[in-house]
């Protein structure tokens, strides 16, 4: 593929409660970098977007169907597409989404297999390594957000039994949980915090632990008990093991709010499986987020296997940015901006790892990149 | 850059490389790099040159990483263009200077992406070094043994949770030393819990001074909007331990030529420098803090207004590798004047940070004022 002439964006239809589609600036903006844009039909419908609102009179924004919107040169998708959507695209399309290329090893050999191109979002990188396409800021703030509301409605102003302030326990000290900790201190929710200051509230205090601590039950039983909010922000080495076990729940007060926030799975199918950071607690999604500690969801979603008698009010989404759409999609276009600028420029044959600083991260997040790095032939099948 | 003797940041060849690859002349001053170990041989290539301190200066761009004393601004010729951590928000005198010297800037600190995050940063070095010098000394007044496995975990105390206090929270849970923590880790020592007290929450007596006397660590990792009100008061540092370090992580200066004084955050504390960061509580250096701050009450402290130039060279490193599209956008524009502000990427963000397009045009308030006087 040469330089790319037309792009398609495809709606996002993995649950009804998800709302996120690229603004119409940023379709504007596409445009403007020489594209044809082909928008699928009802694009946006979901958050109130008419395709009037994308096209604003501009010949280069076209309304298509779902298929023809994966057959244009390039398709750009937040997250990843259905499998049979991917035989859609054309042999040397070249498909933008958040396509965990490290962790989805059949989706890589899947792409191969069809002769497909492809940039995985969560892959460009710049030369530090530092992620262009990323809202972990939203993770932690969203997840935060909907605990302290949860919180909020038993407590009123946060005035919890111990009279003292919110204690936030957080987990895990990578990019999200560094999030997490001005999101803690911050209750939230800016706006709550001004007003809960301006009352006389009693604020919050986030208390972060190292592994050094986590493997250390007798620590943690002391900490879990004065725990007002538990966020589980911890990337695993090993996520055939829990970071909490179960039985450590029953040491929160029962207000507690329990926040996953590394929204890993249940795989239980696999050698070793994949077990949850804060064992026997649902995964949510945009459509419930939610969960009571009586939510028949907890023994629909959580196989009969995994203990869970210990339970707390609990709030888990697979995709937390989702939760303000509007806000979440703004912030990626700006992220996107300058890369699809190159990209609309260059085409994806030409992207290489001595070009210009924005081509240099593109290059990285390619599946051509992926793959010569070795990372790919040296994993098992 | 000649602030203290301990200061030995230079930019390293790789970045004078890539500027001089790129079509750039480059001058260098006299002996520049050479507290960092290097040689005019390390910076030998075709457009690089040596020079006397004036001639570096009479460049048509000068970039230093901290600001240059004023005497050496007077340096630079009318029309040239300096790039530097100039701080305009926070220095409206020197502001005042760079303009009544007829000079273009490109403040560092004040390059921003469309997100207002800052492209030319290392935050993340003031944490690290910060907390690995404040624990140097913790373990070695911590009682009972810092590596004792029957010790309770090691409190931190941060106060402030923006962007130099999240990293405070991953250098303190890793003793800002992976190789010591996996080491505690395997021997079972317990790890550390850093309780993180936002700015606003400071002013609570009823909450601070009991969480004082359970800290080990004291963090000043804040932003005041107030300079003259300390976070934490002299007195209350007498709630802490006697083992307790304080850290100062921001830097603010002590000005009792102002009313009502300027005061650093933790009340009291020394200001260090590279050549001095770690006060015991007898240090001379207590008593040369100005008068009108109390010092009564006394910790080990760590305070040093250029945490990164402990590791000069990494920290170059960081900064070259930031700088780099930087610079081959303003040499491919054929300069500043070329630059539009509306333009690519780089571009937007260096036009945010030229001292002819400060302050940013926005509601009325200080920086509005700081145009009308100027």
């Amino acid at each position: 593929m040469t330089r790319p002439r037309t792009i398609g964006l495809p709606r996002m239809m993995k649950e009804p409660g998800e709302k996120r589609v690229f603004l119409p600036e940023f379709v504007q903006f596409l445009a403007r970098c020489g594209l044809t844009v082909h928008v699928e039909e009802g694009y946006g419908s979901r958050s109130g977007f008419t395709f009037d609102a994308f096209r604003q009179g501009n010949a280069a924004v076209r309304q298509c169907s779902r298929r023809q919107a994966f057959e244009q040169e390039l398709v750009l998708v937040l997250r990843s597409p259905q499998r049979a959507e991917h035989e859609w695209l054309r042999p040397g399309a070249c498909m933008v989404s958040m396509l965990h290329f490290p962790t989805r090893p059949q989706r890589v050999e899947r792409l191969r297999a069809l002769g497909l191109n492809a940039i995985s979002l969560d892959s460009i990188a710049n030369d530090v390594n530092l992620r262009l396409v990323e809202n972990m800021k939203a993770v932690a703030w969203n997840g935060l957000e909907v605990a302290f509301d949860l919180l909020e409605r038993d407590w009123p102003g946060l005035r919890l039994p111990h009279g003292g302030p919110t204690r936030v326990l957080i987990l895990g000290t990578g990019m999200v949980g560094k999030h997490a900790v001005d999101a803690a201190a911050k209750l939230g929710n800016v706006e709550r915090y001004n007003a809960h200051l301006a009352e006389g509230g009693p604020a919050s205090l986030a208390i972060c632990v190292g592994r050094g601590l986590t493997r250390q039950p007798a620590r943690m039983e002391a900490l879990f008990r004065e725990t007002d909010i538990l966020v589980d922000a911890t990337q695993r080495r090993d996520t055939s093991l829990p970071v909490v076990p179960n039985a450590w729940l029953g040491w929160l007060p029962q207000h507690a709010v329990v926040i996953d926030l590394a929204v890993d799975p249940y795989t239980l199918d696999v050698t070793p499986p994949v077990v949850r950071g804060v064992e026997g607690i649902p995964q949510g999604n945009l459509d419930q987020y939610v969960f009571h500690p009586a939510d028949p969801a907890w023994s629909q979603t959580v196989p009969p296997s995994i203990p869970s008698a210990c339970r707390r009010s609990v709030v888990s989404c697979y995709s937390w940015p989702g939760i303000h759409p509007e806000a979440c999609m703004r912030h990626y276009g700006q992220q996107l901006e300058p890369l699809m600028e190159v990209l609309a420029q260059k085409g994806y044959a030409a992207l290489a790892p001595a070009g210009g600083y924005f081509e240099r991260a593109l290059y990285r997040g390619s599946l051509q990149a992926f793959l010569q790095a070795g990372e790919y032939s040296a994993r098992p099948r | 850059m000649r602030h203290e003797p301990g200061e030995r940041r230079a930019f390293l060849p790789e970045l004078v490389a890539r500027l001089a690859r790129r079509g750039a002349q480059v001058l260098l001053e006299d002996g520049y790099g050479a507290e960092l170990g290097l040689i005019p041989a390390d910076y030998a290539m075709p457009g690089v040159q040596f020079g006397d301190r004036a001639a570096a200066y009479a460049q048509d761009y000068v970039l230093i990483l901290r600001c240059p004393a004023d005497d050496a601004l007077r340096l630079l010729r009318p029309g040239a263009c300096l790039l530097s951590m100039l701080h305009y928000p926070t220095r409206p005198q020197r502001v005042e200077l760079l303009r009544s010297l007829g000079l273009e800037a490109v403040s560092l600190d004040s390059i921003k992406d469309d997100s207002g995050r800052r492209l030319i940063e290392n935050l993340r070095a003031v944490a690290w070094n910060g907390v690995s010098a404040a624990l140097q000394v913790l373990r070695r007044t911590y009682p009972g043994g810092f590596e004792a496995p029957a010790r309770p975990p090691i409190r931190v105390t941060l106060l402030g949770a923006g962007a130099v206090g999240v990293h405070v929270v991953v250098a303190a849970t890793r003793y800002a030393d992976e190789a010591l923590r996996a080491r505690l880790a395997a021997a079972g020592v317990p790890g550390v819990a850093v309780t993180v007290v936002d700015y606003d929450v400071t002013a609570h007596a009823a909450v601070m001074r009991p969480l004082l006397a359970q800290t080990d660590l004291l963090v000043d990792a804040t932003q005041r909007p107030d300079p003259s009100r300390p976070v934490i008061p002299n007195a209350w540092l007498a709630e802490l331990p006697a083992h307790a370090v304080l850290l100062d992580l921001s830097a603010d200066p002590y000005d009792c030529s102002v009313d009502p004084a300027a005061v650093k955050g933790i009340e009291g504390i020394p200001q260090g420098n590279l050549d001095q960061y770690l006060f015991a509580p007898d240090d001379p250096a207590w008593e040369r803090v100005p008068n009108c701050v109390d010092t009564r009450h006394r910790r080990w402290a760590a305070a040093c207004y250029s945490w990164p130039g402990v590791h000069p060279r990494e920290c170059m490193q960081v900064y070259g590798q930031q700088l780099q599209p930087i610079l081959r956008t303003l040499i491919d524009r054929g300069g500043l004047a070329n630059l539009n502000p509306d333009g690519r990427f780089f571009e937007r963000a260096i036009a945010r940070a030229q001292l002819s397009r400060w302050p940013p045009a926005g509601p009325a308030g200080p920086a509005s004022d700081l145009r009308s006087s100027s």
